[in-house]
């Protein structure tokens, strides 16, 4: 065996190291980005459910109750509104 | 015994011939050979099986979830989302003997049934069954703390409605596989579906996956919807049928308000009524969306559109007298009025809703120029809204028409029609003469409607219905604090068996606001009202009052009517009238 022999070997060995290290931190990048694409999932859906939430608490029934009964409001008429025109 | 070393062995001496040995080289080399051949075979050729097998325990196909586009009102409220829920499957088998029986009893309480009920569905024969779908991720959370051997849960969507029964005839509801079933949900179903898609990945030993091995079909999330409906107007109009309804012990109402400058559809409402989050005791008079299939002789609501067609031929002008009378006999039917008169104009005969004035004018008229006009308007036509169940009503044609029959159309008998395609039709004197074709989906580009009369008619038919809201007018009750409002009542006996109940009747009123330049059209249905008056004027008018002062008040819309101020003038800005112009910099 020569020496430029020995020297490809050794490159093959080093090549074929970082092959499976490439490999290996793919998969650790997949995993991380499975994660990540779970919590986009999981926030998405907790947006969803905010928004719902929101919805249900800012409806049309729930302040009209909540004006009527707990705060003692009543329904304006033209008669004591001040219209404003924005030009 | 003599010592023999091994040197001097006698078998080392003996020769051995030398074909074994090349036998067995050959044999070593066959074996190598046969070896050789089999790993080419089975990684060349035959590589199939194997490679299955390396594929099972690491490769994996998986479900991408897409979900359920979100329908949303005019303004982007949610009318109806998906929200993650769980399915509670229990494998009968799976599950011990022995389960205590207080995890039975919570178990129960947490998806609130019966014990015995739970039982029941656990000692079934088959391999697994669903104790309840749709279940709320807390409480699934909670029962997969109970650890209950035997019980699994699969994530699937729960469709929600916010709104609930005001809007429930508008949206529909979806099925527990969350396929749409009624309504918005059913007509838009294949935009609103998600499609899930799959993809490939590799598996490792922890179950994570390392590798993605590419998409085979992408994931597409169903599109959202955005209607014409405003929630506001909606709940405000739900709201005023449903207090008709207990106030006149009616059967039915129904109401639908159009803007009449796009076509859009604000509000479109119906009682009786369910609630599409429980969908439960769900039966077929519920679940109708009355303003859309329901037909019925609209009565005195269509009294304009005859007038108006005259006009329009000039065969009379708003103040012509007409001679009234206590009734007109057209071959052997009479026509009569609630109230006798003698002489009435054109304008007093929509305001007071003569028939007997209404069929004189219509006698006027071809039969041929009626049926247009009322074809025209959209009657006897279904109307193009993307919605399902939308009828066409009945406009026989006119060639089939006797005398009596011209006369008994123009104040609404004998023809039929929807609540929508009335409402519809009343935007031609809205619009200076123009129909506007309805839209139930927002939309930000004007119509072009149809002339169908031109606009001094329409603005002659609009001061008529203006009088039938002041003195001396069917409709009083439908002035509105604030804003000139015009329309017209409608009261028709109801159709039972082959003629006309004598005590069943629809009230109506159609009506529209303000007439300075009208923005909306209101139509409100009372079926049946059985206390407190079934005039339409009484039943009806005072529905339309509130909901068009609620929803041009939304609108923003400045009111035209004279009224009476009762602002605090003490206010940091004077005040020249009750409406002051201001700039404000944006």
């Amino acid at each position: 065996m020569n020496r430029s022999t020995i020297i490809l070997l050794i490159i093959l060995m080093l090549c074929s190291l970082s092959l499976v290290a490439a490999q290996q931190k793919t998969r650790s990048l997949y995993v991380a980005l499975e994660r990540a694409q779970t919590e986009e999932r999981r926030l998405n859906q907790e947006w969803l459910r905010l928004e719902y939430e929101q919805r249900n608490l800012s409806k049309s029934s729930r302040i009209t109750d909540i004006a009527r009964k707990q705060l003692q409001m009543q329904p304006i008429n033209p008669g004591r509104t001040q219209y404003v025109v924005v030009d | 015994m003599p010592r023999i070393s091994y040197s001097s062995t006698p078998n080392l001496v003996l020769r051995l011939p030398m074909w074994r040995s090349r036998l067995v080289l050959f044999l070593i080399f066959i074996g190598f050979i046969s070896l050789v051949l089999r790993a080419i075979w089975v990684q060349g050729f035959d590589n199939s099986f194997y490679e299955e097998k390396g594929n099972k325990a690491t490769l994996r196909t998986i479900e991408m979830p897409a979900s359920r586009g979100k329908i949303l009102d005019r303004n982007g409220e949610v009318l109806a989302t998906s929200l993650l829920a769980k399915a509670i499957i229990a494998f009968p088998e799976a599950i011990p003997e022995n389960i205590e029986k207080n995890k039975i009893v919570e178990l129960a309480r947490l998806l609130e049934m019966s014990e015995s009920e739970i039982r029941k569905k656990l000692a079934s024969e088959k391999n697994q069954v669903f104790l309840k779908r749709q279940v709320d991720l807390e409480i699934a959370k909670k029962i997969k703390d109970l650890g209950i051997p035997g019980i699994a849960q699969n994530s699937e969507y729960k469709r929600l409605y916010p709104e609930g029964e005001a809007m429930a005839h508008v949206v529909g509801f979806t099925n527990v596989e969350d396929r749409g079933q009624e309504g918005m949900e059913l007509a838009r179903e294949k935009d609103l579906a998600g499609q899930p898609g799959r993809r490939r990945v590799i598996q490792d030993r922890l179950g994570r996956y390392v590798e993605g091995l590419g998409i085979i079909n992408p994931p597409k999330d169903g599109a959202d919807l955005q209607l014409s409906i405003d929630s506001k107007v909606q709940y405000l109009a739900f709201n005023e049928i449903k207090a008709i309804v207990e106030k006149h012990q009616a059967k039915a109402a129904g109401v639908v308000v159009l803007d009449v400058q796009t076509g859009e559809v604000l509000a479109l409402a119906n009682w009786p009524t369910y609630n599409p989050n429980t969908r439960v005791g769900l039966t077929g008079e519920k679940l109708r969306n009355r303003v859309l299939t329901d037909t019925f002789e609209p009565g005195s609501t269509v009294k304009p559109f005859s007038v108006a067609i005259a006009l329009e031929k000039g065969l009379i002008q708003p103040n012509t007298q007409m001679q009234i009378g206590k009734k007109v006999v057209i071959g052997k039917k009479a026509i009569t009025d609630t109230k006798s008169y003698d002489t009435l104009t054109v304008a007093e005969i929509i305001q007071k809703s003569s028939n007997i004035g209404t069929a004189k004018i219509a006698m006027q008229l071809s039969a041929q120029d009626m049926w247009e006009m009322f074809q025209s308007v959209g009657l006897g036509q279904a109307p193009t809204i993307g919605f399902p169940g939308a009828v066409a009503g009945r406009l026989r044609p006119h060639k089939n028409w006797v005398p009596i029959d011209q006369a008994t159309m123009s104040y609404g008998y004998g023809l039929s029609a929807s609540l929508f395609q009335i409402a519809r039709a009343y935007t031609i004197f809205a619009r200076d003469g123009e129909l506007v074709p309805a839209t139930m989906y927002k939309s930000d580009v004007k119509p072009k409607g149809t002339q169908v009369i031109s606009a001094k008619t329409a603005i002659q038919m609009r001061e008529m219905l203006e009088t039938v809201t002041q003195t001396g007018g069917t409709a009083i009750n439908a002035q509105t604090l604030g804003y000139r409002v015009g329309g017209k009542t409608g009261t028709s006996h109801k159709v039972e068996g082959k003629g006309y109940s004598t005590d069943k009747y629809r009230g109506f009123f159609v009506g529209l606001a303000p007439m300075s330049a009208p923005r909306i059209v209101v139509a409100v249905m009372v079926d049946e009202p059985r206390v407190g008056g079934y005039y339409g004027g009484v039943v009806a008018a005072p529905a339309f009052s509130n909901i068009v002062a609620g929803t041009l008040r939304g609108m923003s819309v400045l009111p035209d009517a004279a009224i009476k101020q009762m602002v605090n003038k003490d206010t940091p800005i004077p005040l020249s009238d009750s409406t002051q112009k201001v700039s404000l910099s944006r």
